[in-house]
């Protein structure tokens, strides 16, 4: 048991260290160098950019967020829902799925252009551009989770007269419980980007703005500032979605994960 | 044996000496395809048997015992249980299969009550049987561990409790054991019987090792290659409970010598 907490904690101190190093590096370099703060700032600057003006920063940081939990949250349901009609609808699993899959292939952000012209600079372009990119990986995971089911399972549970409805609830649920986690994981960081680049193409608030505005302005400190807190965030929502994981698939032990990619 | 005294008592007594068959198996044929599996099968079952189906791997001995489940339809003949004509699963069936097939989400206990949920029968009541099913497997230690943490034996165990929670009169058993490594397979011989000795079920018991075969069954049937027919029927007479020092003895070897012959007599035609 000690034994096992030690490699965790090696496991966390290790990157940490790395981090630390390589921070070390970048500020003392930029320092002997003599490099100009407008092209990279050392680290010391980007955390009192960070500090001094996190109410602006956190101004734009929370529409942001909550443009992409909501977006990642409507594709979580309707990626399941999606991937529940593949499992069972024989006209969706052959006409859809194919035609879902093969639309992958355009690249959703060069659609942003497009979504400003439909639904205006607003957030309603953002939500639906950050759900378009993630609801894929999600839809895939889920379908991947509820086909999976070992044909013993079935067989097992059809020898005990299980109903559809008991073999979905008891059986394809649980088993396509890992996958689900999986989609999310991947999902979420891709929520993040469909709203970040949204705001990049038109929006008059955001994280993703804010990068673009301080980038106009030169103000290459609260760029590197907002960068940084947007992926602090990213991953803490990575994290809890991984913690809340390792809760709900509590029989599943930690190394053996599964589930398939997904790019945005 | 001391647990045999707590299980629910009238269903599980000894039913020896009894009626007719409860499985009739007549003129059954399957093909698939273009491929016949299964030709001209007849054979009963008697009431409280333990019946060995013997024959090699992939000659349709799987496809048989999935039809006596109900799982898989015949192309032709028929399977009745009990008088009434198989066309589905039925409750009076347990199957165990030859992977264990557990719920890797459910606890050992929760596994063995998952045909208690999906039949809807009254949970309470058959939690004690399921912990006594568990106390006579001896795995009830184990009831509330997770799958992921048994060997291989102590997996099939649980299945075992599995197919007889609900307290089905037939068990069917699909190469329990070859996934087994041959000392726990010998382990689980002798614990098949003493489980069986105390249920008393009918027990169909498909496997492709002839000394499996002869040591558990009361009758073996010798199924020959593909199509599938009956070859030769070979009564075991040999007492119970029969310990694992039997395969050794002069009389097993015989019976043994003669299955073996029928096998190599039908590879010959």
């Amino acid at each position: 048991m000690r034994n096992r907490i030690g490699k965790r904690a090696a496991s966390i101190a290790w990157p940490i260290l790395v981090t630390v190093l390589l921070l070390l590096a970048w500020e003392i370099s930029v320092r002997m160098l003599g490099i100009r703060s407008i092209i990279l700032p050392p680290p010391s600057a980007v955390f009192e950019a960070m500090a001094e003006r996190h109410d602006l920063l956190l101004a734009h940081l929370w529409p942001s967020l909550y443009l992409t939990m909501l977006g990642f949250g409507l594709s979580v349901v309707g990626g399941i829902i999606v991937a529940v009609l593949i499992t069972y609808s024989a006209i969706i699993r052959k006409g859809f799925y194919p035609v879902i899959v093969v639309s992958q292939v355009i690249p959703k952000i060069s659609i942003a252009p497009l979504f400003i012209v439909w639904f205006g600079t607003g957030t309603m372009s953002s939500l639906l551009l950050a759900f378009l990119i993630a609801f894929f990986p999600m839809t895939i995971n889920a379908a991947m989770g509820f086909e999976s089911v070992d044909e013993d399972i079935h067989r097992m549970a059809r020898t005990f007269m299980g109903s559809s409805w008991q073999i979905f609830w008891k059986i394809r649920m649980p088993n396509a419980l890992p996958y689900i986690f999986a989609g999310m994981k991947i999902s979420i960081t891709l929520a993040i980007i469909g709203v970040i680049v949204s705001e990049f193409v038109a929006s008059q608030e955001g994280i993703g703005y804010l990068i673009k505005l301080a980038g106009g302005l030169l103000d290459t400190p609260l760029m590197l500032a907002a960068i940084a807190w947007l992926s602090i965030s990213g991953l803490a929502l990575y994290a809890i979605i991984a913690g809340v994981e390792s809760w709900a698939v509590y029989w599943q032990p930690p190394s053996e994960a599964v589930g398939a990619g997904g790019g945005g | 044996m001391r647990s045999a005294a707590a299980l629910p008592a009238p269903h599980l007594a000894p039913r020896r000496g009894n009626s007719g068959p409860i499985v009739r198996i007549a003129a059954l044929q399957k093909t698939f395809g273009d491929i016949e599996a299964i030709r001209h099968l007849s054979f009963e079952v008697a009431d409280g048997e333990f019946l060995g189906v013997l024959g090699p791997s992939g000659c349709g001995k799987s496809t048989l015992l999935m039809m006596i489940a109900g799982l898989i339809g015949p192309s032709a003949g028929e399977i009745r249980i009990k008088d009434a004509r198989v066309t589905g699963p039925r409750r009076e069936v347990g199957v165990v299969f030859q992977s264990p097939v557990l719920l890797p989400w459910r606890t050992v206990l929760q596994n063995v009550l998952f045909p208690i949920e999906l039949l809807k029968l009254p949970r309470p009541q058959y939690r004690r049987r399921a912990m006594d099913l568990l106390r006579m497997a001896k795995i009830d230690d184990f009831a509330a561990v997770l799958p992921r943490q048994l060997s291989g034996g102590m997996r099939q165990r649980v299945a075992i409790c599995r197919a007889l929670v609900h307290d089905p009169s037939i068990l069917l058993m699909d190469e329990p054991f070859s996934a087994l490594d041959a000392i726990t397979r010998d382990e689980m011989a002798v614990e098949l019987q003493r489980i069986w000795q105390v249920n008393r079920k009918t027990v169909i018991f498909v496997t492709h090792s002839i000394r499996e075969a002869a040591f558990l069954s009361d009758r073996v049937v010798v199924m020959g290659r593909r199509p599938a027919t009956v070859i030769d029927e070979l009564a075991i007479d040999l007492p119970r409970p029969r310990a694992i020092a039997v395969t050794e003895d002069e009389t097993f070897n015989r019976l043994v010598r003669h299955l073996r012959k029928a096998i190599e007599a039908s590879h010959a035609q």
